[in-house]
């Protein structure tokens, strides 16, 4: 159980993510009012279910990859290997912000049209999107790994024996030596998807496009932040910079505002700190 | 012979690492330490010499704190007039300092003997003087690890001249050798032998050899026997979990008869099919090399090996053996080579997928020079038989019977459990070499398979590697134990390996 201490700085800083969520909570359903604390509760739920979407894609895409572009290397397949490095490429160049909007516009366009109507399946394919332009730093990870086994006897040893390179790439080389690389790729992948999606969705919601309708997407911290309930509680922030006997109705008048604020802003700092933790953990 | 002796605990993060209660060493005797590899030899010796941080490893000594063994007056006597080469000379070496400053540094400035040393230390290499890397710093220009540790033996025997200049007679010493010719070949050990033991024939000191070379023994015996009264053979074994061990003195006619018994075997393989041809002439890394018949290099052979024979490649370090095993196994690619494994041809044109498919572990399987390497150390010690091309998969118990094969412990559930990279060396190497026995292929490639193995586990391996000859298995063996493989395997299936020059081609 040492694993779970809280000596150990990735398990107190979700100790302290989990126990500001906690706290947040409990004031909200002190302080903010039914219809706005529903919206908050929604948005945060569809934020985190969505970033967990992206954790279980990126993981396929860039396990899947790597493999794909493990075999036309080993197996000296040229012409698939630079296609699909080209493909790569090119989705690596559309910068991360850029692909997911464009991803979600097509979405908000299908809801619209009526096309896409259950969260079930929006969310899978919000994620699927989001995954397309996060998937190539799992990929390096992970040929990274390979290419650092494959230099040691241990890859010829096991090759050797007659045991499948498939086995020795996926169990003994992903599994066995990168899965702690790879889960803590995941959860710096957690915080980038958290923070992609708010940026996108508030850039939707405020209005990209009038042929946009961010009412057609599910809410979510983004596009909460985005309303206009959530400006004003925003500005208030402002407000008690010049006037500090105003900080008191902070926390009680402009709750909204400040909890969607306060949740994007805490929870990318716990994924920061639990993932540098990790790191220093494992030693990675 | 007096004997100091020591009760040693080692523990590490609440781990132990190693425990012992009977540790000693002849005082002014030459104590020879055998034991598996990774079972303690080392640590047990720096605890004793006062050489473990004890902000990094928490020791006692005799039931005392380490603190209070440091600042023990025997132990502070004790640094005066000793020495400690370490096993890996890199780590000895200080890369700021240029190789003649280190070999000159404190005390050994005094020494008026070392062009004397090197000189004796470098002459037999036949590469002439070692003014070639006094001048070098250790990083970036990197001396081979012969030389390294040629340096390392160097500042040792300036010690020793200082010692046996000095007056102080009777003084604590201790000169601890920990592998001193483990990156040098058998010439170069008996040179080092023959400087160390002539230096105590003119006053004895301390010395305590730690090594895992058994044939050493026979080496004291051809060439030093007169000092055989003044020499003791001891052996750490494993006694219990949790890293007790045990030192207790090692019979050297225990290696000497069961030498003798090996050399009066005959081996006759019977007329059986060919395991491997391979062409005596083959280029790789732009070296033209070639197998000989002979050790003078007259008779030009190719090597071929049925089944139920052992041969046995022999070159001095760097030559390539370990390149000729790769090769074998395509996971080197010569520039030119013609061999056949068991009637499929292979040459250097050959694409790997033929190996893959027709080889690697179907016709013939190899044990790789260092388990460590060698061996996923993440995976548990029950995984290592999985994904094997077997017959039959093995199932708990089947584990259990192989891994019986060359452990002679009760295989418990929490060993199957146990992660491979917690274990020591010498378990590490046993699971390297089952992992590659388990495999029924007609050729198997063995690339120094007794390293790090103490003595019984050495006569395991040797009878299990006997029980695959009858089987009617090929093995290829490369090793530096050459004292064994003369007496396991016929002179007509000994083969030397040598780069082509000129007179040799």
């Amino acid at each position: 159980m040492r694993a779970f201490s809280f000596s150990n700085r990735d398990i107190r800083w979700l100790a302290v993510w989990l126990s500001g969520l906690a706290a947040v909570a409990l004031w909200d359903g002190l302080f903010l009012n039914r219809p706005a604390l529903a919206l908050v509760v929604e948005g945060f739920l569809n934020t985190v279910v969505i970033a967990l979407l992206v954790l279980v894609f990126t993981l396929a895409y860039g396990w899947a990859t790597t493999l794909c572009l493990h075999f036309f290397q080993t197996r000296s397949r040229h012409a698939p290997l630079l296609i699909a490095t080209f493909i790569l490429n090119v989705i690596r160049s559309i910068p991360q912000v850029v692909g997911v909007l464009i991803g979600y516009v097509l979405i908000a366009q299908l809801t619209g049209a009526g096309a896409l109507s259950r969260n079930a399946v929006v969310f899978p394919l919000m994620a699927a999107i989001m995954s397309l332009f996060i998937f190539l730093e799992m990929v390096d990870l992970m040929r990274e790994r390979i290419a650092h086994f494959r230099k040691l006897d241990f890859y010829s040893a096991m090759l050797v024996c007659g045991i499948k390179e498939s086995r020795i790439v996926n169990f003994d080389i992903l599994w066995k030596n990168s899965r702690t690389h790879i889960l803590n790729k995941l959860i710096s992948v957690f915080g980038m998807a958290v923070f992609l999606q708010c940026s996108v969705d508030f850039v939707i919601s405020v209005g990209l496009s009038t042929d946009v309708s961010p009412v057609d997407l599910p809410v979510t911290l983004g596009s909460l932040l985005a309303k206009i309930d959530s400006k004003q509680d925003i500005l208030a922030i402002g407000h008690a910079l010049t006037h500090p006997d105003y900080v008191g109705h902070l926390f009680f008048t402009h709750l909204q505002g400040l909890t969607v604020a306060f949740l994007i802003v805490f929870t990318l700092m716990c994924m920061y700190f639990i993932s540098n933790g990790f790191s220093e953990r494992h030693r990675l | 012979m007096n004997e100091p002796l020591f009760q040693i605990r080692i523990a590490s993060g609440g781990r132990t690492l190693v425990t012992v209660d009977d540790f000693a060493f002849a005082h002014n005797g030459i104590t020879f330490l055998f034991g598996e590899s990774g079972i303690g030899k080392s640590l047990i010796s720096k605890a004793v010499y006062g050489l473990i941080d004890p902000g990094e490893l928490s020791v006692s000594v005799n039931g005392r704190p380490y603190h209070e063994h440091l600042n023990d007056p025997w132990t502070r006597a004790l640094k005066l007039n000793s020495f400690f080469v370490f096993q890996e000379p890199s780590s000895h070496l200080n890369p700021l300092m240029t190789i003649a400053a280190q070999i000159r540094e404190g005390s050994l400035e005094k020494c008026a003997s070392e062009q004397e040393i090197l000189k004796t230390l470098w002459q037999a290499s036949g590469e002439g003087a070692a003014g070639r890397i006094l001048d070098i710093f250790p990083k970036p220009y990197r001396p081979s690890g012969g030389e390294k540790q040629r340096v390392l033996l160097a500042m040792a025997f300036k010690k020793i001249d200082i010692l046996l200049q000095s007056p102080s007679a009777g003084a604590q010493t201790l000169f601890v050798f920990d592998e001193p010719t483990g990156s040098l070949d058998n010439a170069y050990r008996n040179l080092f032998l023959k400087m160390l033991l002539e230096k105590y024939r003119s006053r004895p000191f301390t010395i305590l050899i730690i090594t895992h070379d058994y044939s050493i023994i026979s080496e004291v015996y051809r060439s030093h026997r007169d000092l055989a009264p003044r020499v003791r053979f001891s052996e750490l074994s494993r006694k219990g979990p949790d890293g007790q061990v045990t030192c207790h003195a090692f019979s050297p006619e225990q290696y000497l008869t069961w030498l003798e018994r090996a050399r009066a075997e005959t081996r006759a393989a019977g007329e059986r099919g060919a395991a491997l041809e391979f062409g005596s002439q083959f280029t790789v890394f732009a070296r033209p090399m070639r197998l000989f018949a002979d050790a003078a290099h007259m008779h030009p052979a190719d090597l071929l090996i049925r089944r139920g024979e052992m041969a046995y490649v022999k070159a001095p370090s760097g030559v390539g053996k370990t390149t000729l095993a790769k090769i074998v196994m395509g996971l080197v690619r010569p520039e030119r080579v013609s061999m056949r494994i068991e009637g499929v041809e292979l040459n250097e044109k050959t694409p790997l997928a033929v190996w893959q498919k027709h080889v690697w572990g179907k016709r013939a399987g190899m044990v790789f020079q260092h388990a460590d390497e060698a061996l996923n150390v993440q995976a548990r010690v029950r995984e290592i038989f999985r994904g094997l091309p077997l017959r039959n998969r093995l199932g708990r118990d089947g584990v259990r019977a192989n891994l019986g094969l060359l452990f002679d412990t009760e295989i418990t559930d929490a060993f199957l459990a146990k992660r491979i990279g917690y274990l020591s060396g010498g378990q590490k190497q046993r699971l390297n070499l089952l992992r590659t026995l388990a495999l029924d292929t007609a050729l198997l490639i063995l690339d120094e398979p007794l390293n790090g193995l103490d003595f019984d586990t050495t006569t395991r391996v040797l009878d299990a590697l006997e029980k695959k000859r009858r089987a009617g298995s090929a093995l290829l063996m490369i090793s530096h134990n050459e004292e064994i493989f003369d007496a396991l395997v016929e002179q007509s299936s000994v083969y030397y390996l040598a780069e082509q020059t000129p007179k040799a081609g």
